[in-house]
C-alpha cells in the first residue's frame, strides 16, 4: 500500500469509531499543540543501554543488533507483518516513513540515521517475509532502514525483555493461542554509543518532535 | 501459536488478519498515568491497597493488601492476598509502570520503592525488587507519586535528605530500576513568581508538552503528629504555596503560579481539546483550575471552595471521571466526600456530599464512574485518634445520584494496619504471554 493511501486509510479508522459510540478520552492519533523545543535546546535522558543479541536480517544472515544500533543514530521498533491495527504498526509506519522522507531532503541527516524494524512473530516473519515487506518501506540506497527476525520465539524473548516491549498472544474460545498479537506501540530513539534516549509510545509520536529529537543526537559529539 | 495440527493451522490462518497493538490509554479510572497500556474499561477484578503498617497489629509491617473485587466471584469484598514488605517505611503512593506489568509503590519515612510483579498473576502480586539508592543518588527523599513515562517512572519527591524539609526535587528510574536523572524544584523566580522548591504530585499532558507539579512539605512535617504542626507557627509556615508548569521535553520549568495552601493532587482533563487541570488546596480549601490562555500561556486560577474554609476540612485526594466532567474530592478531617460538577471547570459546583467516614483520604472510581473505593489512612502521624480512628477500605456504587454500599473492610479488624492508595488490575483474560504461547510451538 502506498503511504498516501496508507495515511487516508488510516485517518478515515482514526475518525471513525466501529461502533458510533462516544468516548471523550477514547485512544485515539497523538496531538501536539505546542511548539517542539527547537534541535539541541536540550538533553535527552540516557535511559537504557541495549543488550547484545543476534537477529536474522532479510537475506538469513546474522546480525549483531549492536551492528545496526551503534554508530548512527537510530529508531527501533517492533513489528509483525500483518498487524492491521489503524494504530498500532501501520500507524508507526506512516510516522517513521515521514520522518524518512524529511531525513532523505538532508543528506547529512539521511546518512547519519538509520530505522530498525524488528518482527515480534518470527514463525511467521521467516526472513523472506520481511523481505518482501521491507521492499515497500527500504526503497532509498541513501537511506539505511534494517529488517530483522529471530530464528524462534525464545531468541526473541531475552530481546523483548531488554527493551520492555510488552507483547501477548490473543487465545481463542479454548484458550488456545491464534495469531493475534497484543503489544504496547513503542519506537525507540537510540544514540550511536547504543544507549536508548528517547521512547515513544501511541500519546508520544509527534513527528516533529521525534525529528528534532533525531538531530539533537546526531549533533551530539560523536564518541570518542 | 501452534502449528502441531492442521487444525490450529487454520486457527492461526483465520487470525491473520486481525494483528493488534494495545493503543496507549488516554485516561485512566483515572487518576493514573493515562499513557500506560491496559486500560481497565471494564469491571476490576483486584483492588490492591498499599497499607501502613501498624506496631502490635499483626505483623506490623508494611504491605501490600489485595481484595476480591469482582462482584461474580466467591471471595468478593474479601482479602485473597498479602505481601509485607517487612519494617515500616511509611508506605504511601503507588503507580503502574507503562505496561501495566509491575506496581511501584513508595516508603515516604525509609524511602525505598518496591517493586511489584502484577502482571503475572495480579491475585497475587510478586516483590521482585526493592530501590534503595533514591536518596544517594538524588538527595531528596520521600517519593510520593509514580507516573509513567514511556519505559521509565517519573517520581514527584517530598523532601530532601540533608535538613528534611520541603525542597525536593523529581527523579526518572528505568523500568529496570536504575537511575536515569534528577531534577530540583525551581527555586529561583520565573515571570516574576518566586518558586519555593517544594514538592508532591506530577501529571503530564503529552498533546501540550507540559508537566505539571504541585507542593506539600517536607519530612519535618509529614512524619510529625499533625496537631503539633497545627500548634507550631513556624512548621504552619513550611507548606508549599505553588504550582509549577515544565517543559516535559526539556524538563525546564517554564512558569510558577502562587497556589496558597498546599496544592495536593492534579488531575487533567484529558478529552481532545482540554487545555486544563485541577487540584485542591489541603490547608485553604480550595479548587484551583490550570488553563492554557488565547495566548497560550497558562494561569492559575482559585475556582471555589470545598465545603468551609474556616474549619480547614483538609481537601485530600481528589478523583476526576473519564470525561473530565465531575470530580470527586475527600475531605480528611470531617469525613465527607462530595462531588463537583464539572461541565465548567471555571464554576465547579458541588451537587452531592456523603459522611464515608470517621475519617476518609483516597478516592478511586472505575472507569465508567460507577464504582468508587475510599480508604482511610493520611499518614500515621497524621490519622486521627480515638473513635474516628477507622481504618477501613468501603466499596461504594454509584447511580449518579447517590452512592450505595458495596462492601467493606476493617484493615484493623483484619490486623492488617492503615490502608492508603488504591490501584486496580484485571485478570488478563483471553490473553497469553508470548512465552508460554511460544513454548506451546510456533
Amino acid at each position: 500500500m502506498r503511504a498516501g493511501v496508507l495515511a487516508a486509510t488510516l485517518a478515515a479508522a482514526l475518525t471513525t469509531p466501529a461502533d458510533g459510540s462516544v468516548d471523550p478520552v477514547a485512544a485515539a492519533a497523538p496531538r501536539a499543540d505546542f511548539e517542539p523545543p527547537p534541535a539541541g535546546s536540550y538533553r535527552l535522558q540516557r535511559i537504557q543501554p541495549i543488550a547484545e543479541a543476534r537477529l536474522l536480517d532479510v537475506a538469513g544472515q546474522w546480525r549483531s543488533l549492536s551492528s545496526v544500533t551503534r554508530g548512527k543514530v537510530t529508531l527501533l521498533t517492533f513489528f509483525y507483518t500483518y498487524c492491521a491495527d489503524p494504530l498500532g504498526c501501520p500507524f508507526a509506519y506512516v510516522t517513521l516513513t515521514k520522518l524518512r522522507d524529511r531525513a532523505l531532503a538532508d543528506p547529512r541527516l539521511a546518512s547519519a540515521m538509520r530505522i530498525v524494524s524488528v518482527s515480534l512473530d518470527p514463525t511467521t516473519d521467516t526472513p523472506a517475509a520481511i523481505a518482501r515487506y521491507g521492499a515497500q518501506f527500504a526503497i532509498d540506497p541513501r537511506f539505511e532502514w534494517r529488517f530483522l527476525t529471530a530464528r524462534s520465539v525464545p531468541e526473541l524473548l531475552p530481546v523483548l525483555e531488554d527493551f520492555g516491549q510488552d507483547v501477548s498472544v490473543e487465545t481463542d474460545a479454548q484458550g488456545r493461542p491464534t495469531r493475534t498479537l497484543h503489544h504496547m506501540l513503542k519506537v525507540f530513539l537510540i544514540d550511536r554509543d547504543g544507549i536508548v534516549r528517547e521512547i515513544y509510545s501511541l500519546a508520544f509520536l509527534q513527528p516533529e518532535v521525534m525529528f528534532n529529537d533525531i538531530r539533537t543526537l546526531v549533533a551530539e559529539p560523536a564518541p570518542g | 501459536m501452534r502449528t502441531g495440527s492442521r487444525a490450529a493451522g487454520v486457527v492461526v490462518a483465520a487470525s491473520l488478519m486481525t494483528g493488534l497493538a494495545v493503543p496507549a490509554a488516554q485516561a485512566d479510572e483515572t487518576c493514573n498515568s493515562p499513557y500506560m497500556t491496559g486500560l481497565i474499561k471494564g469491571q476490576e477484578d483486584y483492588v490492591h491497597v498499599w497499607t501502613l503498617g501498624v506496631e502490635g497489629l499483626g505483623d506490623g509491617s508494611d504491605k501490600l493488601v489485595t481484595i476480591d473485587a469482582n462482584p461474580a466471584s466467591g471471595s468478593y469484598g474479601k482479602v485473597i492476598d498479602s505481601l509485607s514488605v517487612g519494617g515500616r517505611g511509611e508506605a504511601h503512593h503507588m503507580g503502574f509502570t507503562d505496561d501495566r506489568k509491575h506496581l511501584w509503590a513508595g516508603g515516604l519515612d525509609d524511602s525505598r520503592i518496591h517493586v511489584f510483579d502484577v502482571g503475572t498473576n495480579p491475585a497475587k502480586p510478586r516483590l521482585v525488587r526493592t530501590i534503595t539508592d533514591l536518596p544517594a543518588r538524588t538527595g531528596f527523599v520521600g517519593p510520593h507519586t509514580f507516573y509513567a513515562l514511556p519505559g521509565r517512572m517519573l517520581i514527584g519527591m517530598l523532601s530532601n535528605a540533608k535538613d528534611k524539609g520541603g525542597v525536593t526535587g523529581l527523579a526518572i528510574y528505568n523500568n529496570k530500576g536504575d537511575f536515569v536523572a534528577r531534577y530540583g524544584m525551581p527555586s529561583a523566580t520565573i515571570d516574576g513568581v518566586k518558586g519555593d522548591g517544594y514538592g508532591y504530585d506530577v501529571a503530564l499532558n503529552p498533546a501540550k508538552n507540559a508537566l505539571l507539579t504541585s507542593s506539600f512539605a517536607g519530612w519535618n512535617n509529614y512524619m510529625r503528629d499533625l496537631t503539633e504542626v497545627i500548634n507550631d507557627p513556624k512548621a504552619m509556615q513550611q507548606f508549599g504555596g505553588t504550582m509549577v508548569l515544565w517543559n516535559l521535553k526539556t524538563m525546564e520549568p517554564t512558569q510558577i503560579f502562587n497556589v496558597p495552601g498546599a496544592p495536593l493532587e492534579i488531575r487533567w482533563a484529558l478529552a481532545p481539546g482540554q487545555n486544563w487541570a485541577i487540584t485542591a488546596t489541603a490547608l485553604t480549601s480550595k479548587l484551583w483550575l490550570v488553563r492554557q490562555d488565547a495566548g497560550g500561556r497558562w494561569q492559575a486560577k482559585d475556582v471555589g471552595a470545598i465545603g468551609d474554609p474556616a474549619k480547614v476540612p483538609l481537601p485530600v485526594d481528589i478523583s476526576i471521571t473519564a470525561d473530565g466532567k465531575g470530580l470527586w474530592v475527600n475531605t480528611f478531617m470531617d469525613g465527607t466526600t462530595r462531588y463537583f460538577d464539572l461541565t465548567n471547570p471555571e464554576q465547579p459546583k458541588e451537587t452531592y456530599q456523603r459522611r464515608t467516614g470517621g475519617q476518609v483520604n483516597m478516592v478511586s472510581q472505575s472507569w465508567d464512574g460507577k464504582r468508587l473505593y475510599f480508604t482511610s489512612s493520611l499518614l500515621a502521624r497524621w490519622d486521627k485518634k480515638g473513635a474516628d480512628n477507622e481504618q477501613f477500605l468501603r466499596a461504594f456504587h454509584w447511580d449518579g445520584s447517590a452512592l450505595r454500599p458495596a462492601f467493606e473492610v476493617d484493615f484493623t479488624k483484619e490486623k492488617l494496619g492503615r490502608p492508603h492508595h488504591m490501584k486496580f488490575t484485571a485478570k488478563p483474560a483471553g490473553q497469553l504471554a508470548l512465552a508460554r504461547a511460544g513454548s506451546e510451538g510456533p
